[in-house]
């Protein structure tokens, strides 16, 4: 009789321990499916992240391009204006004695354009005829390059 | 007595407090972008030792005073060149605000857009 009671005190504790393991079991699954989708979502969030430092990276090369470009076409029109007045030798001074009203008449243009090129520095919008330049006959040639910008010097 | 206090004790538990994080963005600064420049234009003269006394005639015939400010052909290079360069830097400081206010509040430039 005692030794029947012991097997199955034995079975019976067999069968519980069994149960509460399959329920462990059932628990860490479901703890597992869980920490598999925080995963899976940590990735996606890594993922957008990588992708935003990226687009960033690209604007910023993409921002000092531009600026670098800038600088540099305002360059040439500076380099422009010095050859402008030195140009072969040229000396103003005699021109001016030479031939006082053409000269003046040109100094009084070229200061018309630079004062509009100093508006356009400030931000002032530029014209339709200003946008739609291509001929130098056309053009603000004291800054096209920010005056003009469809203008291809030729 | 024994109701009233099992109803009080019921009623009047400490609620666990909760504190939570809200992230709130920083206000955008939204300056006004400066008005352009209007500028007016200017009438040079070019005078030398042989037209000196017409062109102080003429300003005299139009009511102008007879007096001008002088520059040689030097110092003329020179204002040009430094009216470029005056021009280059605005240019320069303008589309480098421009390109801040891009990168930072784009959302605010394509509003303006």
């Amino acid at each position: 009789m005692s030794i029947r009671l012991f097997f199955i005190g034995i079975l019976a504790s067999a069968i519980i321990g069994a149960g509460v393991y399959v329920m462990k079991l059932q628990r860490d699954n479901a703890i597992l499916k869980e920490n598999a989708i925080k995963l899976e979502s940590a990735v996606a969030d890594q993922k957008a992240l990588i992708e935003n430092q990226k687009k960033d990276f690209q604007d910023i090369l993409d921002a000092n391009n531009k600026m670098n470009e800038l600088v540099n076409v305002l360059k040439k029109d500076l380099e422009d204006l010095d050859k402008r007045f030195n140009k072969k030798n040229r000396d103003v001074g005699k021109l001016a004695i030479a031939k006082t009203k053409s000269i003046e008449r040109i100094t009084n243009g070229a200061s018309a354009l630079a004062t509009r090129c100093i508006e356009i520095a400030s931000g002032s919008p530029l014209t339709e005829a200003e946008l739609n330049a291509t001929k130098k006959s056309e053009i603000n040639s004291e800054c096209p390059s920010i005056a003009n910008p469809k203008y291809i010097p030729y | 007595m024994l109701i009233l206090s099992i109803f009080l004790t019921n009623c009047s538990g400490v609620k666990q407090l909760e504190i939570f994080k809200q992230e709130v963005p920083r206000e955008k600064l939204n300056l006004n972008t400066p008005t352009p420049l209007e500028l007016e234009n200017l009438r040079w003269i070019i005078i030398t030792s042989k037209n000196a006394d017409e062109v102080f005639k003429k300003l005299e015939e139009q009511g102008i005073d007879p007096v001008l400010w002088g520059l040689t052909d030097k110092d003329f290079e020179l204002l040009a060149k430094n009216f470029a360069r005056i021009r280059n830097q605005l240019k320069i400081t303008n589309d480098l605000l421009d390109k801040y206010k891009e990168y930072y509040e784009p959302e605010v430039k394509n509003e303006q857009k």
